[in-house]
């Protein structure tokens, strides 16, 4: 009987698929976890001051450093260990790869110390001795005058120099005003390190970066973006506004305004990218060129406005969330009963006031979401960024306390930006690498952040408005 | 009692106001709907010059770019449509609406994840391990789907007891632990079954027998983490478009006897079936615009090939790269924003496509909901 | 395009105050002149960006009262630049071409004074564990180019075309450059394609460290980059010369020139016959001719100046 014969794939069919799809939402949340914990794990780890070990080759050599991560060698040989042993000054590279049958034997003696200076970056061995005002200290109270001299600002430390040893025994010389942190991490207790951890973490959104990006905060970056979205949604509320109670409210509902409405809906799905080329070729070259003509002609031939800067990357954004804005406050409008708008005017109110009045106010809340979703799109775009206006490096940053404070025609640092600069562009990838984690971690926090605030709006506001009804 | 005010028509200063306020917002929201339109007008001004000039010069820069686009595009929805489908059809269909309340805004969370940190982590983090580990991903990629089906199979085996305990209705979150043990399995797996090859190694296989050239970052990267990126939006929308059926219908099916699938294939995907397809439309929009995802994970290599192990360079890339540097006017800056027309042209015809087909749909709902 | 201001570190007023007191304690102790204050603004390279600026870092470090912008414009928006006297100052990853110098000349009627601050080179770089060690350059051309332009007699395209790599069990060689907008894309085709043509299928990547970065992960891979990008992911080829010697880019090497993708970096100076530069830009100068400044292009992974050159430079 073919009936039979087709019923029992399809039975099993029947009994799976629903399997296949659960599986679906499941891998959904498992890729989505693994990101954000990767995230978390790297970006937060990378402060955490790290285990330093000393570990003796078959061949008698002694390497000092930080492990951080293992690879399989070719033809299975074994594995392969990368250290960051830093004293790039005295081994002249800053990293070892060691295969790890080489290794003897493997410690972690407490007296290690991990120094930060200029301009060779880390140091890691053993603390000799330190001289300053004629006088030598050794031991213990040499550390102790190191941390505590490291503890005053930079600028009030007594001169002095250190008496350094690497790990195979080198010695070197360093002066006390080329140091800017120091740490024995094989000697700290677990509530040290969380100190420091917490310490590390606040340098990392305080300060600016230092040594060509390659190490320092990101504060900068996080200034930049938050003011360019600031000033985004400054410029995106008005006109979106504006333009959705032109829509819903005052053009006659017929075929071209839902045309109009397709349009502006549609406008969300174009690429970012496009709205980038259209603020480089109308803001920059266009009006930005114009304006250099017109006002600052004698600084050309380098440009003022006529180069990427804070105030045409918020626009160019503003354009490119406008639709978010438009969508979300015509949606809000249109949810307002009409007997309200009918009610008002028959109580003899003119359009404006029962637009300013009543139906504003009702959709409040639909347009802060609009601009919230706005501000999300808009704090995670780098693509168009990158066409008007981000630099790789401005600690000149566009707000200062030369008049006129504001300056819109500075580049600006943006975390999108630096994140890409620091991964692709930066000295060393492997140094720069903890780096981008960090960043990559604060972008998302921030744009979650945002979402979540979105979401728990409208969601709040449909509660209120539903126990209204 | 409230005393009567004079008509509106009597107070010259209000009915002035008014009529200046709404001329004013008029001519703003014109303006500002312009100032949108703007762009295309632009873009097709300035690529205008392009015409009077050979005009093979052009086609022969973009073509390239357009199949890298199309390339990253397709790769991207064949990894994300089965599981932006299946976790719709999954949360319309069988979730229980608490869990539904908690899953649909997380999911809806991984939309908010930056391109460029989708990108960071294929092109730096997940290319090199997938380069080392080669056949455990292709591993993964096959066995994941069939361990959901034998999730199903242990469920039904179960004792009933069990099975009140483990619910296909949370069946998604459960769910979780047993794919990332199959996952772990896989992995621990695939390099035994590698040695089993001819040769030992897959990628020598690969280039031995088929002539595949392997690129560190590759079209299957770049489906991957662009496939990441386009589910959010396109689960979102085909789930809309699923709760959206009207539950008469399933039940009419149930009533007279369909089996679930039958139910799900024969009823709920064709009405559905509009706002579905306008779901992927928007998804392939999506994934066409990306730009930091391709330009990190994909190599930017021109190359016209098919091969899933090759680079691709998409036109969205090469106008990050290539346009600062351009001189405003010259060729390559025209031949860009020739990229970023066709961009344009493309994902607004799409988007108003999908768009046409969801409001018909919706009305087509309002009339079976009133029958 | 970067600007780059550190006068920031100056901080709050009674910080700078402190600064100031301090500064005279410190300028006792190193032997310094009066502090100098001033702006020094320069435009230039992308290349020499990080270096500019660790430069200036150490120059606002000594001098608190000097201010520093920089635009990392690219070398091309140099000569234009200091032609129309925007900027004094102009750091540039290649020599200015008899064109852009000639403008130069026709608006002031002296030459620009080149100053060489340090040297750099491309390098080729191949995975750490790579045989393969050292090169020609019709090797080279072989495997980047399309039309050998260099005279190779057939494309290179698989790791057995290469004697020391006959047996590397890895295929095809996978390509690594960067983007057609960069410099060194450019000086890569000039100087070991012969002008030729490159190959469509290499991955061209928006910077020099990723592209150490992706030949790093895979075995199969090579890549051409800067200098002063190699980490230990990789190991850089040495060249083979007409000759047959090999020779490693290594700071020797690269110091005396033998290196044959060697290059210079230069400052750019508008400097008057007979006049002298302000005392920011004298001290700028001044630093990155001196032992200090020469061990900060070190540590930035540039090669000093050799120290007979150091001296010529510093006769300025």
């Amino acid at each position: 009987m073919p009936r039979r014969l087709t019923a029992a794939p399809q039975r099993l069919l029947d009994r799976l698929w629903p399997w296949l799809c659960a599986a679906s939402v499941a891998l959904s949340l498992l890729m989505l976890t693994a990101l954000l914990s990767l995230l978390l794990v790297r970006g937060l780890g990378h402060f955490w001051p790290a285990t330093l070990e000393e570990v003796t080759l078959r061949s008698g050599e002694v390497v000092a450093g930080e492990a951080i991560r293992e690879t399989p060698l070719p033809q299975q040989a074994g594995d392969e260990r990368l250290y960051f042993t830093g004293n790039r000054d005295v081994a002249g590279a800053s990293w070892r790869w060691v295969p790890v049958d080489d290794i003897a034997q493997r410690t972690t003696p407490e007296d290690l110390v991990r120094l930060t200076r200029t301009p060779w970056g880390d140091f890691i061995g053993r603390l000799v001795s330190v001289e300053s005002d004629g006088e030598r200290l050794e031991g213990q109270p040499a550390w102790d005058y190191l941390t505590a001299a490291l503890a005053l600002p930079a600028n009030q430390r007594p001169a002095g120099a250190l008496l350094l040893a690497t790990a195979d025994g080198q010695t070197l010389r360093q002066p006390l005003t080329n140091i800017s942190g120091a740490t024995a991490p094989n000697a700290m207790a677990w509530w040290q390190k969380t100190h420091t951890w917490g310490e590390r973490v606040w340098q990392f959104l305080s300060q600016g970066p230092r040594a060509a990006n390659t190490r320092g905060g990101v504060w900068p970056a996080i200034f930049g973006t938050v003011l360019m979205v600031i000033l985004m949604s400054v410029i995106v509320t008005p006109f979106g506004v504006l333009a959705a109670i032109y829509l819903n409210e005052i053009a006659h509902q017929n075929r071209l305004t839902r045309l109009v409405r397709i349009g502006v809906r549609n406008l969300a799905g174009v690429p970012s990218i496009v709205y980038g080329v259209f603020g480089l070729g109308v803001f920059v070259y266009g009006i930005g060129g114009s304006l250099d003509s017109w006002f600052f002609s004698d600084t050309l031939p380098s440009p003022t406005f006529g180069t990427g800067g804070l105030l045409w990357a918020s626009l160019t954004l503003a354009l490119l969330t406008l639709p978010v804005v438009i969508v979300a406050t015509e949606e809000g409008l249109a949810r307002i009963p009409d007997a309200q708008r009918e009610g008002a005017v028959a109580l003899g109110a003119t359009r404006l006031e029962m637009l300013v009045r009543i139906v504003l106010p009702m959709a409040v809340p639909a347009m802060l979401t609009g601009v919230i979703l706005a501000v999300a799109r808009a704090a995670g775009e780098v693509a168009p960024l990158m066409l008007v206006g981000v630099a790789k490096l401005a600690p000149q940053m566009p707000v200062d306390g030369e008049f006129p404070y504001l300056h819109l025609e500075r580049k600006f640092m943006h975390l999108g930006y630096h994140l890409f600069d620091t991964a692709f562009h930066g000295e060393d990838v492997q140094a720069a690498m903890p780096l981008v984690y960090a960043t990559a971690l604060l972008l998302v926090l921030i744009v979650l952040m945002l979402n979540l605030t979105a979401i728990f709006l409208r969601h709040y506001f449909r509660r209120q408005r539903g126990n209204e009804c | 009692m409230i005393p009567p005010r004079a008509p509106v028509s009597h107070q010259p200063l209000r009915q002035l106001k008014n009529r200046i306020a709404t001329s004013l917002i008029t001519a703003g929201g014109i303006g500002v709907l312009l100032a949108i339109l703007a762009i295309g007008v632009f873009l097709i001004w300035e690529t205008l010059p392009l015409l009077s000039l050979d005009e093979t010069f052009a086609l022969t820069k973009l073509s390239p770019l357009a199949w890298g686009t199309l390339k990253a595009a397709l790769a991207a929805m064949l990894f994300a449509l089965p599981i932006a489908l299946g976790a719709a059809m999954y949360s319309a269909l069988f979730m229980s609406a608490r869990l539904r309340s908690r899953i649909k805004p997380a999911l809806e969370m991984m939309e908010a994840i930056p391109g460029v940190v989708i990108g960071f982590i294929a092109g730096l983090v997940l290319a090199p391990w997938v380069e080392r580990n080669l056949a455990s991903t292709l591993m993964v990629l096959v066995w994941l789907p069939l361990s959901a089906g034998l999730a199903g199979v242990l469920w039904h085996l179960l004792s009933s007891r069990l099975r009140q305990a483990l619910p296909l209705s949370w069946a998604g979150l459960w769910l979780v632990p047993w794919i990332a043990g199959m996952l772990l399995l896989a992995l621990w797996f695939a390099p035994l079954l590698e040695t089993l090859l001819p040769g030992g190694d897959l990628r020598q296989l690969l280039e031995q027998r088929w002539g595949l050239d392997y690129a560190t970052r590759n079209a299957l990267i770049v489906g991957i983490a662009m496939g990441f990126a386009v589910i959010p939006s396109i689960y979102a929308l085909a789930e809309d478009a699923l709760a959206d059926v009207p539950d008469t219908l399933m039940e009419g099916a149930h009533a007279l006897g369909a089996s679930r699938w039958q139910a799900l294939w024969k009823v709920a995907l064709p009405a559905a079936g509009p706002g579905i397809f306008s779901a992927v439309m928007i998804g392939a929009g999506r994934a066409v615009g990306e730009t930091m995802i391709v330009l990190m994970a994909s190599g930017n290599t021109a190359l016209l090939s098919a091969s899933p192990f090759e680079g691709m360079r998409s036109m969205a890339a090469a106008i990050a790269i290539e346009l600062p540097e351009a001189s405003p006017g010259g060729l390559t800056y025209r031949y860009l924003i020739l990229a970023a027309l066709v961009l344009f042209v493309f994902t607004f015809l799409v988007n108003t496509l999908a768009e046409m087909v969801r409001l018909r749909m919706r009305r087509r709902y309002q009339k079976a909901g009133r029958h | 395009m970067k600007r780059i201001d550190l006068s920031r570190n100056r901080g709050c007023r009674l910080r700078a105050v402190l600064v100031v007191a301090l500064m005279l304690c410190a300028s006792m102790a190193f032997g310094q002149p009066q502090p100098i204050s001033g702006t020094l603004s320069a435009i230039g390279s992308d290349t020499m960006a990080g270096l500019t600026l660790r430069w200036a870092e150490a120059l606002t470090n000594r001098y608190p009262g000097i201010s520093v912008q920089f635009q990392a414009t690219g070398s091309a928006s140099v000569p234009p630049a200091l032609t129309a006297g925007t900027t004094r100052l102009g750091p540039m990853s290649r020599p200015m071409s008899a064109e852009e110098r000639q403008a130069f000349i026709d608006r002031y009627g002296y030459p620009p004074l080149a100053l060489r601050v340090a040297k750099d080179a491309l390098v080729l770089v191949v995975h750490r564990h790579n045989p393969l060690n050292a090169i020609t350059r019709q090797q080279a051309d072989a495997i980047f180019s399309t039309d050998q332009a260099c005279g190779a007699p057939s494309p290179i395209r698989r790791w057995s075309e290469l004697p020391a790599t006959h047996d590397w069990s890895y295929g095809h060689i996978a390509l690594h450059g960067r983007n057609l907008a960069s410099g060194t894309h450019g000086l890569f085709q000039a100087e070991v394609l012969c002008g030729g043509r490159f190959r469509p299928d290499i991955s061209e990547h928006p910077g020099s460290s990723a592209v150490v970065a992706a030949v790093g992960e895979s075995p199969n891979a090579m890549g051409y980059a800067g200098y002063n990008h190699l980490t230990p992911m990789v190991h850089a080829l040495r060249l083979i010369t007409q000759d047959g010697t090999e020779i490693a880019p290594t700071e020797q090497t690269i110091q005396r020139n033998e290196y044959p993708l060697a290059r210079n970096l230069y400052l750019y100076v508008n400097l008057p016959p007979g006049e002298s530069l302000p005392p920011a830009d004298q001290a700028f100068l001044a630093l990155i001719l001196s032992e200090e400044g020469q061990q900060i292009a070190r540590a930035a992974g540039f090669v000093p100046l050799p120290e007979s050159e150091l001296i010529t430079q510093r006769a300025w």
